[in-house]
């Protein structure tokens, strides 16, 4: 290879990164539509919060974040939850950690941390969140469940 | 309240991006070189190097990892206060996935394949420029698939 087609590859691969990384960017975090969702068993997955088993979901919605102990994003994500949870009292989020819940990732088809279900009063999947949420995400899908 | 228990100290993010963005520039320098018949030793000499890095962060973290020590003596004091600190096990997991891809570089110039220190600098290149571009996060996007297709033991 001479030093011009060097420099093309380089550059190209440049630009691909670039591509790859801008794509990436869009879709990480933006809520797809789930049809014909289940209803979750909270006591399947565990669910904690406060140090309590959780009971009952969210009244107007629920956010079921799936983590793991390697995701940079996902105490990010969590407090996003958590300051809307603040702001509204039937607004619930729950956080559990798939890191040792194989099981969870097989049945839900888990990918990538955090990934956040997006559950109606009756507990049923409504939307999944692939990544760490956008503000307006969660904003949208709020705004998607009158009280 | 995070989900996860015994979580370490947390680390300002921008240490492990600051550190992603020097190794994206030295492994786009070792693709550059690599391509060159006449500069493949070079690249292979460089991406020994990083590769050794790698092996340090992946081993002692991003703290102790020569561009995490300096970020924190020249850099971290020039900036305001993090908005929020990090859990340091995503990157250090970055970090040994790095190496390993790093040294399958090593290896397949070793063995005189063609383009190989180049190719796998180039794939190393890409998780370290999303990383210190875009906030991207190895851990998050490939640790759980690792885990389903038995790659890592869960404990």
């Amino acid at each position: 290879m001479n030093l011009s087609s060097q420099l093309i590859a380089v550059l190209g691969l440049l630009a691909l990164a670039t591509i790859a990384g801008l794509i990436w960017k869009a879709k990480t975090g933006t809520a797809k539509r789930v049809p014909n969702g289940e209803v979750i068993d909270l006591k399947e997955i565990g669910a904690i919060k406060d140090g309590k088993p959780v009971t009952s979901f969210g009244e107007r919605v629920t956010f079921l974040q799936f983590s793991s102990e390697v995701c940079s994003q996902c105490a990010q994500t969590a407090r996003l939850f958590h300051e809307l949870e603040a702001q509204h009292d039937d607004v619930l989020h729950i956080e559990v950690d798939i890191t040792n819940r194989l099981d969870l990732a097989n049945k839900f088809n888990i990918l990538q941390t955090p990934t956040t279900l997006v559950l109606d009063k009756n507990g049923v999947v409504t939307s999944r969140i692939g990544g760490a949420a956008k503000s307006q995400t969660i904003q949208d899908q709020l705004g998607s469940f009158h009280i | 309240m995070s989900a996860t228990s015994k979580t370490p100290a947390g680390i300002d993010p921008r240490g492990p991006r600051f550190g992603a963005a020097i190794t994206s520039v030295l492994l786009l320098v070792t693709v550059f070189l690599g391509l060159n018949p006449a500069t493949e030793s070079t690249a292979y000499a460089l991406l020994f190097v990083i590769t050794a890095l790698f092996a340090v962060g992946a081993i002692f973290g991003n703290s102790k990892h020569p561009y995490g020590l300096f970020f924190k003596k020249f850099v971290r004091p020039r900036l305001t206060a993090p908005k929020e600190l990090e859990d340091p096990r995503p990157p250090q997991f970055a970090q040994l996935i790095g190496f390993i891809v790093a040294a399958v570089g090593l290896v397949l110039g070793a063995f005189g394949v063609a383009y190989g220190v180049a190719g796998a600098a180039a794939a190393a290149f890409i998780a370290a420029f999303l990383n210190a571009a875009f906030a991207f996060c190895l851990g998050c996007q490939i640790y759980v698939g690792l885990q389903r297709i038995g790659l890592i033991k869960q404990h």
